[in-house]
């Protein structure tokens, strides 16, 4: 015959794995059922207007970038931009002034300017 | 107790904290809290005539002083109104060198055409855009065999795709030389060469009131003055996304 306290060690066990048992299926149930799907959240840009964007040139390289006609909506939000040419590339950002309006970025190095020029603009927030 | 029985409760307890925490866990996963921040993109594809040499740019002023000779090869071009001289000016830029590929479905935001102004008319001159729909080559392109004929105020104002004044007169869009024009946006016609609802020919721009008794000329540098910094450019910012 087993030793009582045996027995209840047994009967503890066998306690606690139905129990995990029916956390690891109501684990489950929660993800199938679409929970945290239910919390994602769109994403909006704060613009969908034509912006102005001119490259400044100095000698015959681009070393900054013009974007302007940024509505209020924008204020505050991060301008980063990037200037490629197929071969070198540079970029910046700045913070979009209140009240929108027009706003210079630096690049952190100059890109020579070509036939064509691709410019990547980025803004994220407000 | 006995030492058996605690350990057995000891277990257990250790068991309802688990059950406990493992509750815990889909519960926070179902109240979870995401928060966007906006986020909008623009490419932009700026096409520079150069070097002089581009065959992706064409630019050429047509002469009705001048009709059976090409310019194309000039190292100015220039709109003019006057009697018997008028001049209007061929462009064309190819969209195809924008690298990546503006996608057929792209939402074209804004088109700017870019031409530096050398010389401006002492009254203030309002410049249309038209959408050229016939093809010509820079170096054989005429006031005689111009895609619009040779009939001055043709084709119609109302027909242009945008408008820009120039001179020096206060209160027109244009007043300085040395300097790029603003105001002329051909954003539908690009719209529809990138979608494929029209070929892209280019624009023509002329004089809106061809015919001036006194001549009144716009001098603008061409690709082919060699100056990267005076190079007619076309920008053009679109999305690819709605």
């Amino acid at each position: 015959m087993r030793p009582p306290g045996l027995r209840n060690v047994l009967l503890a066990i066998a306690v606690v794995v139905p129990v995990n048992a029916v956390l690891a299926a109501a684990t489950n149930l929660d993800l199938a059922g679409g929970r945290l799907g239910a919390a994602s959240v769109s994403i909006t840009g704060c613009t969908s207007a034509g912006l102005s964007v001119l490259s400044n040139s100095s000698g015959s390289s681009v070393v900054s970038v013009t974007v302007a006609s940024l509505p209020a909506s924008c204020a505050g939000a991060t301008l980063a931009v990037t200037v490629a040419n197929g071969i070198t590339m540079g970029s910046g950002s700045t913070t979009v002034p209140a009240g929108g309006g027009s706003v210079t970025v630096n690049l952190g190095s100059a890109t020579a300017i070509t036939t064509r020029l691709e410019t990547d603009l980025v803004l994220v927030g407000p | 107790m006995s030492s058996t029985a605690r350990g057995v409760a000891a277990l257990f307890l250790v068991a309802l904290g688990a059950a406990l925490i493992t509750r815990c866990v889909p519960g926070s996963a179902a109240s979870l809290n995401l928060t966007g921040q906006g986020l909008t993109e623009f490419r932009t594809c700026t096409i520079t005539a150069t070097p002089a040499v581009t065959t992706s740019v064409r630019d050429a002023s047509v002469r009705q002083g001048s009709p059976g000779t090409n310019f194309g090869t000039a190292t100015t071009d220039s709109i003019a109104s006057a009697s018997g001289a008028n001049r209007r000016l061929y462009l064309w830029f190819d969209l195809a060198i924008c690298s990546p590929a503006i996608p057929a479905s792209a939402t074209i935001r804004l088109a700017t055409l870019r031409l530096f102004v050398s010389a401006l008319p002492s009254a203030c001159r309002t410049i249309d855009v038209f959408r050229v729909t016939s093809p010509w080559t820079e170096p054989a392109i005429t006031w005689t065999n111009q895609p619009f004929g040779t009939a001055i105020n043709n084709p119609p104002s109302a027909s242009a795709t945008d408008t820009f004044t120039i001179g020096t007169p206060v209160g027109c869009q244009n007043r300085s030389t040395s300097v790029y024009v603003v105001g002329a946006n051909p954003t539908a016609d690009v719209s529809a060469y990138v979608s494929g609802g029209a070929t892209n020919l280019g624009w023509m721009l002329r004089d809106d009131v061809e015919g001036s008794s006194t001549a009144r000329t716009e001098t603008l540098s061409a690709k082919e003055l060699g100056s990267i910094l005076q190079a007619p450019q076309l920008v053009v910012t679109y999305a690819t996304t709605p």
